[in-house]
């Protein structure tokens, strides 16, 4: 290596590109880009023609370039490396030159070969944290003229600036697979939890006989209401889910009150509505992602007017999401055959509704809901959810009678 | 537009006016012209830098890789109109002693007509 001091021009232009190349590396541009950049500025330096920087791949034991000028197409080169030799550049992380005395370059191996043949002169380590992360190499000077020790080390500080960005994009990458593999985990747990909600609540309505769908037709109907009034895709999920399960409580209570055709005595009555309570004491004990299921459920039969049960809730004391399942569900339970009448038909049971309205039910949470059933009947709603799942055909003629006079 | 490259040809020479820095990968284009002229089959270059405020070290490893694919085409290159600090910078990385540099783009069009300029 020859001595020669760098003029005091030299190495203000050196500091120059220092300071350019950490403000290229912390720039917001993409990677390659960054690292292109990065390459130019050393080869820039030292006036070489031809350099690339290379990227090690642990697991495969290799090294490709990630950027590389002066070659033409390299895209598809590899070079294989030995252990032996990765864990030599980590120990001396220093730029060797490619001659014979250099440890390092000893161990190269066959890759001294393809070095040679890139026509490669120094190599410099890119290392953090003893990992090898890749090299930079570079070819002879435009000049001719050999590299100087001050070379080496304006080398050794370009490679740290470089390897700390190749460092950085890396953790990066990773944090984005992890971030990925969580994502993936998570839909996965997702689809079981619905397996599972699912499933309650076809054991839910097994139970009674008449009900069969009824929690997936509430359901279905809290969210066609839930999304009229403008919740959120979240709070839509939640008020689903609720709906699914709103009457697990029954689960507790004999198959034969549930079942039974003629009026209940006043214990039957009570073990009946002792179901919201049931059911909030199981969901409270279950972590839902989203929250208010077991409220919700407690208060689905809360009335207005302070009549309903179990806590004889009044207008606003009732949460919202109890309001509006408790619509869902009385309107299901009206427009289904029950135990002890046949259902209702569409235009009686909107006739019960209005009689309710304001004892039994929140005015608001019926004018929405109305307003859904006739947006999907006037094909306003790309996917209507609740008029398939009534047991008449409706026509606009129809649903605009009856609704014309909705307060 | 960063890395425009203005360009005048004529018969046997171009002259490129790149823009007003070089001084990122978007340099890269003044590269792909002269690939481009080269294939043409044009071997005379004057690059004029008299719009160019500011080259660092990643323009000047562009240059270089011009140089020398210019170089390997048996052409030539001249540079004209440089700035003072562009001059600097030529002169501190050694660039001065591989490029004939002219003070106007006249001076180095006169060079080239006279034939009488080779790749130093
Ligand atoms: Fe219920």
């Amino acid at each position: 290596m020859s001595k020669v001091e760098p003029t005091l021009e030299r190495l203000i232009f050196n500091l120059n590109t220092l300071a350019e190349l950490g403000e290229e590396i912390t720039s917001p541009k993409a990677f390659p880009r960054i690292i292109k950049s990065s390459l130019y500025m050393v080869m820039g330096s030292f006036l070489a023609s031809k350099g690339a920087i290379f990227r090690y791949d642990q697991a495969k034991r290799i090294i490709y370039p990630i950027a590389s000028k002066g070659f033409g197409d390299i895209k598809e080169l590899t070079i294989k490396l030995s252990e032996e030799v990765v864990k030599e550049f980590v120990r001396s992380n220093n730029p060797v030159k490619m001659i014979d005395n250099e440890q390092a370059v000893k161990m190269l191996g066959p890759a001294r070969a393809e070095l040679e043949k890139l026509g490669t002169r120094v190599i410099a380590p890119l290392v953090v944290k003893d990992e090898l992360l890749g090299f930079i190499t570079i070819n002879e000077k435009f000049s001719k003229d050999e590299y100087t020790n001050y070379d080496y080390q304006l080398l050794s500080i370009m490679a740290q600036h470089i390897a700390f960005s190749i460092y950085n994009h890396s953790l990066l990458l990773k944090l984005v697979h992890k971030y990925n593999e969580n994502r993936r985990l998570y839909d996965e747990l997702r689809c079981s939890y619905y397996d599972t909600i699912h499933a309650f609540a076809a054991a839910i309505d097994a139970k009674d006989a008449y009900t069969k769908g009824h929690s997936h037709r509430v359901s279905a109907y809290c969210a066609a209401m839930a999304r009229e009034m403008g919740w959120s895709e979240d709070e839509i999920e939640g008020i689903r889910i609720a709906g699914l399960l709103h009457d697990i409580g029954k689960i507790a209570i004999d198959k034969s009150i549930i079942n039974k055709a003629s009026p209940l005595t006043k214990n039957e009555c009570r073990e009946l509505n002792s179901h919201p309570v049931i059911g909030y004491e199981i969901l409270s004990k279950i972590k839902f992602p989203w929250n208010g299921i077991p409220r919700v459920t407690r208060s689905h039969h809360e009335r207005l007017d302070g009549n309903g049960y179990p806590d004889r809730l009044k207008k606003d004391d009732i949460p919202m999401g109890a309001r509006i399942m408790a619509l869902a569900d009385a309107f299901d339970a009206m427009t289904t055959d029950r135990p002890y009448r046949p259902r209702l038909s569409f235009v009686e049971a909107v006739e019960e509704v209005k009689e309710n309205f304001g004892r039994q039910f929140d005015p608001h949470v019926v004018r929405w809901f109305f307003s859904v059933i006739r947006k999907e009947i006037l094909g306003d709603v790309e996917h209507p959810s609740i008029i398939p799942l009534l047991q008449e055909r409706l026509d606009r003629v129809t649903i605009n009678r009856i609704l014309k006079d909705i307060p | 537009m960063k890395g425009k490259v203005n360009i005048k040809e004529f018969n046997d020479h171009v002259i490129l006016y790149p823009d007003n820095y070089i001084n990122d990968i978007e340099g890269d284009k003044l590269d792909y012209m002269c690939d481009y002229l080269l294939k043409k089959g044009i071997k005379k270059f004057v690059i004029d830098f008299s719009g160019t405020e500011l080259i660092n070290s990643i323009g000047i490893s562009i240059l270089i890789g011009i140089i020398e694919k210019v170089k390997r085409h048996k052409g030539v290159v001249l540079f004209s109109g440089l700035r003072k600090v562009n001059q600097n910078i030529f002169n501190i990385v050694g660039l001065t002693k591989y490029v004939p540099i002219y003070r106007t783009e006249r001076e180095a069009v006169d060079e080239l007509r006279g034939n009488s300029v080779a790749m130093k």
